[in-house]
């Protein structure tokens, strides 16, 4: 058994400590709004935070992860109101949706760290995430948007 | 009959309430259905299965037939039927049609099934939507009339409101529902019976996309987020290349791993069964298989297939299939003096939806019936596939259409197999079983864009007009793989392949466009923009480069061409303006495209640098008439989606394939394009005012052409092999 603090709540896992925190999150706990898309690091789906920054759960072993705090897009706010959230809303991000958990999860550690950033701060940071749909002008001025009304 | 048994999840929406539901016929007859409140607690309750349910509380129950994959079409179909119906936006909620056993739901234009695919669902079903909304418009105003005791004609409707002027009475659409009598014997609807342009409220209008506030919760469901009691996790070893299947399986230290249910040899793969997924993967990696190795595809390489594409595009003695022709275009190319001719080529294309192929299934214990959760792009084949796979009759498939977490052509029938090979796992294992692709599974059996080559040939006359055109196209044929049943090999029309060669646009009295058919050497399919995306790139480069024959400047020889078609000038016109186009910043050019989507103009400019051999596209400006926008900013949000989907396959988008094996693996080898690369985006909506038609591809067939036709600004030569590669020197 691994102990978790998972969106606030200590939960406990049966699996090997060697098993991806992704599969943990949507399998086991059924969390399925941290996604996969890639499993190798590569596209960003799964982002999650761990004691606030943004990890990728594809490749973040749940064993490692017994003493961090991971927040899932289901833990980012209560009334799924945070800034990014509401954001992304008002600027209409998602088409297919799937990328944008992990979208949402990385701006707003994005903002966390650095509640004004400059275009190029974004995009250097939002380049880990991919998005098919090509919603990515949309995630700029969101994130530009969210910024402005923290 | 249209009557089903409800589903239990239908039922919190009526306990306590009643409702009406309304649904139109094939044939043009209507059909309502009455539920009163306290009945759905009781057994047999009856709902019929139509586009428009009325709730007593006064909200709105819209479905949709079309299958959301990202394209918007859960609040733009809707709002469609809500503005005949004249309903209060903010009551509507929506349901995704999964099954249409009685064939109420399906695509007027796509053969009157449920298939997502070609842009086609907006235009497919305006015109029957509004019907369906004016429809039971009409049945409240006679159903309130008759109750008030006044003539129809005195009651009219405001948002969701009954009234009637002269006695100043007002009745919400969700009173109706308690009437004691619902008027169903109604006038059919005319084309008279609905709303003039004018008065529209809805349509045209920008509400939120109704998905979207879920989509930033992480609370959209696709099937991949299923999960039933009692499930097991199933991943699949596939067959190295198409058409070989497992010879000999040593799977003992797979079985071996504690979780591991079954080892389980199906016709191309040998999947594992687990309780947990985590085991499920583990095991896969301890099989052991022996393929049979003798497929023919392992002979053919990506490259090799190229070399015989551009031969085959050369060779005047193979055989072509006509797909346009105007005049007498071989005779007046012979006989022309101004001659010009180019080569085009595009290589292999993946999908990449970001959503790994997956289907979940439940059959039933006598294995003639089951429970189905898939993201696909055709509700209608789906079904049918199960019940084939199953050897049973499609009412005994109980399907859920899931969001799709994209699709770009990739879903539709090009999925069967995991669906196929779930039915058959739960089956076996008499579990519920989730069969999942990882992303390298997904890349390594691809159903890829096939690789195209164009030979285009003009002629000009004393003054540069264009007499004659012809585009000659050689690649394999999706539609003969994909839907040999409606394969007619006699007319070898491939609409996948040619569409978008037509040039119907240009004032050209001497046409025609031909495809040569040469032997599929991988799995092909629709790729977003079908075939209008390599075909404009290859005309719209070719267009380019006869200007300068000519002594024209691209948009004056574009401004000829297109005199016979204000709706094409008017595009042209207008990103020529937005654009400025020909002013691009020092060290910079500005390419141009005219480009259309089956009936949607498109017209986009791109601004383009070269540093250091690498091509930057700084801005793109696209102007679009999809004839007019139902659902504004979505129709703006799937063409920015669109450009940067074909720009992506400019850079460094490209499959290949050696020995018959795909040789990308995931994201590192094969990677769509990133936030840090992408341009500025300006999307002009040009109306005309023609019958509305779909805006999710039309993005996709003007990019290449207009970053081609820049760069050869910059470098002096047109780049004629798409993708370009980001290096360009
Ligand atoms: S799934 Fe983790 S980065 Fe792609
Ligand atoms: S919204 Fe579809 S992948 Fe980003």
């Amino acid at each position: 058994m691994i102990s978790l603090s998972i969106n606030n709540k200590l939960v406990e896992v049966d699996t090997d400590p060697s098993t991806p925190l992704l599969w943990v999150l949507r399998e086991h706990l059924g969390l399925v709004g941290t996604r996969f898309g890639c499993g190798a690091g590569l596209c960003g789906a799964c982002t999650v935070h761990i004691d606030g920054e943004a990890f990728f759960a594809c490749q973040t072993l749940v064993g490692d992860v017994a003493d961090g705090r991971v927040v899932t897009i289901e833990g980012l706010s209560k009334q799924g109101d945070h800034p990014v959230q509401r954001a992304w809303i008002a600027e209409q991000v998602p088409q297919c949706g799937y990328c944008q958990s992990g979208q949402i999860m990385r701006a707003a550690a994005l903002l966390a760290r650095n509640p004004q950033p400059n275009r190029q701060d974004i995009l250097d940071e939002m380049s880990a995430n991919l998005c098919r749909c090509g919603t990515y002008a949309r995630i700029v001025r969101a994130i530009e948007r969210a910024a402005e009304e923290a | 009959m249209i009557l089903q048994d409800m589903k239990p999840t239908r039922r919190s929406f009526l306990v306590g309430s009643g409702s009406l539901a309304f649904a139109l016929l094939a044939g043009g007859g209507v059909s309502v259905v009455r539920s009163a409140g306290a009945e759905p607690a009781t057994a047999g309750l009856r709902d019929i299965n139509g586009w428009v349910v009325i709730n007593r509380d006064g909200s709105i129950l819209i479905r949709f037939g079309a299958a959301e994959m990202g394209q918007g079409v859960n609040t733009s179909l809707p709002m469609i039927v809500a503005e005949e119906l004249d309903a209060y936006w903010a009551t509507v909620k929506v349901e995704q049609v999964s099954m249409d056993p009685d064939g109420i739901f399906g695509n007027p234009g796509f053969g009157g099934i449920l298939f997502s695919a070609g842009s086609s669902s907006l235009e497919g079903y305006f015109d029957h939507l509004r019907r369906a909304g004016a429809t039971a418009r009409r049945i409240l105003i006679h159903s309130a009339a008759a109750h008030w005791g006044v003539s129809p004609a005195q009651v009219t409707t405001e948002a969701g409101v009954l009234v009637n002027a002269a006695s100043g009475k007002r009745m919400a659409y969700g009173d109706v529902v308690a009437l004691p009598e619902i008027v169903t014997d109604i006038p059919a609807i005319t084309d008279a019976d609905l709303k003039p342009r004018a008065d529209w409220r809805i349509i045209g209008s920008d509400p939120g996309r109704l998905d979207i506030p879920g989509k930033t919760r992480g609370a959209a469901l696709y099937s991949i987020d299923v999960r039933l009691p009692g499930m097991l996790y199933a991943a699949q070893l596939l067959a190295p290349v198409e058409g070989e299947s497992p010879v000999a399986v040593s799977d003992r230290s797979a079985r071996d791993l504690p979780g591991v249910v079954q080892v389980v040899t199906l016709a191309n793969s040998v999947a594992v069964l687990a309780e947990r997924w985590e085991t499920a993967l583990a095991a896969r990696d301890l099989l052991d298989v022996t393929w049979s190795e003798g497929s023919a595809f392992r002979k053919y390489g990506s490259e090799q297939e190229l070399e015989e594409l551009s031969r085959a595009v050369d060779d005047a003695s193979l055989p072509a299939f006509a797909w346009e022709s105007r005049g007498d275009a071989a005779t007046a190319l012979a006989q022309g003096t101004r001659k010009h001719a180019a080569t085009y080529s595009t290589t292999h294309l993946y999908h990449a939806q970001m959503e790994p192929l997956n289907a979940v299934a439940s059959v039933d214990e006598d294995g003639k019936g089951a429970e189905v959760w898939l993201g696909t792009q055709s509700q209608t084949i789906s079904i049918g596939v199960a019940a084939g796979v199953l050897g049973t009759t499609p009412d005994r498939i109980r399907f859920h259409a899931m969001q799709m977490g994209g699709a770009f052509g990739r879903r539709t029938v090009f999925a069967r197999d995991l669906l196929r090979d779930a039915l058959l796992l739960s089956r076996a294992a008499g579990r519920p079983v989730k069969l999942m692709w990882t992303r390298e599974d997904d890349v390594k059996n691809g159903w890829l864009r096939p690789a195209t080559v164009h030979r285009l040939e003009a002629t000009l006359d004393a003054d540069g007009e264009v007499t004659a055109m012809s585009h000659r196209v050689a690649s394999p044929s999706i539609m003969q793989f994909a839907f040999p049943t409606r394969w007619n090999p006699e007319t070898g029309r491939d609409l996948l392949v040619m569409e978008g060669t037509e040039s119907t646009d240009y004032a050209i009295p001497h046409f025609r466009a031909e495809h040569v058919i040469t032997p599929r050497r991988c799995r092909v399919s629709a790729w977003r923009g079908i075939g209008w995306a390599p075909n404009c790139f290859a005309r719209e480069c070719f267009i380019d480069e006869l200007a300068e024959q000519a002594g024209a400047d691209q948009v004056t020889f574009r401004r000829n061409l297109l005199r016979n078609s204000p709706r094409g000038l008017a595009v042209l016109d207008a990103v020529v303006a937005m654009s400025g186009f020909g002013q691009a910043p020092q060290g910079r050019a500005h390419g141009l495209s005219f480009a259309g989507y089956k009936a949607t103009r498109g017209a986009g400019v791109a601004e383009v640098s070269v540093e250091d051999g690498r091509f930057r596209v700084h801005r793109f400006w696209a102007a679009v008439d999809p004839g007019f926008a139902v659902h504004p900013d979505n129709l703006r949000a799937q063409v920015e989606g669109g450009i940067l989907f074909g720009l992506s396959s400019l850079m460094r988008e490209r499959a290949s394939f050696t020995d018959g094996i795909i040789d990308q693996s995931n994201f590192y080898d094969y990677e769509p394009i990133r936030i840090s690369d992408i341009p500025e985006i300006e999307v002009r909506i040009v109306e005309s005012g023609a019958a509305p038609s779909g805006a999710g591809e039309i993005g996709v067939p003007m990019t290449g052409a207009a970053v081609a036709n820049a760069l050869r600004l910059l470098t002096g030569t047109t780049p004629r092999q798409m993708p370009f590669g980001v290096d360009v020197s």
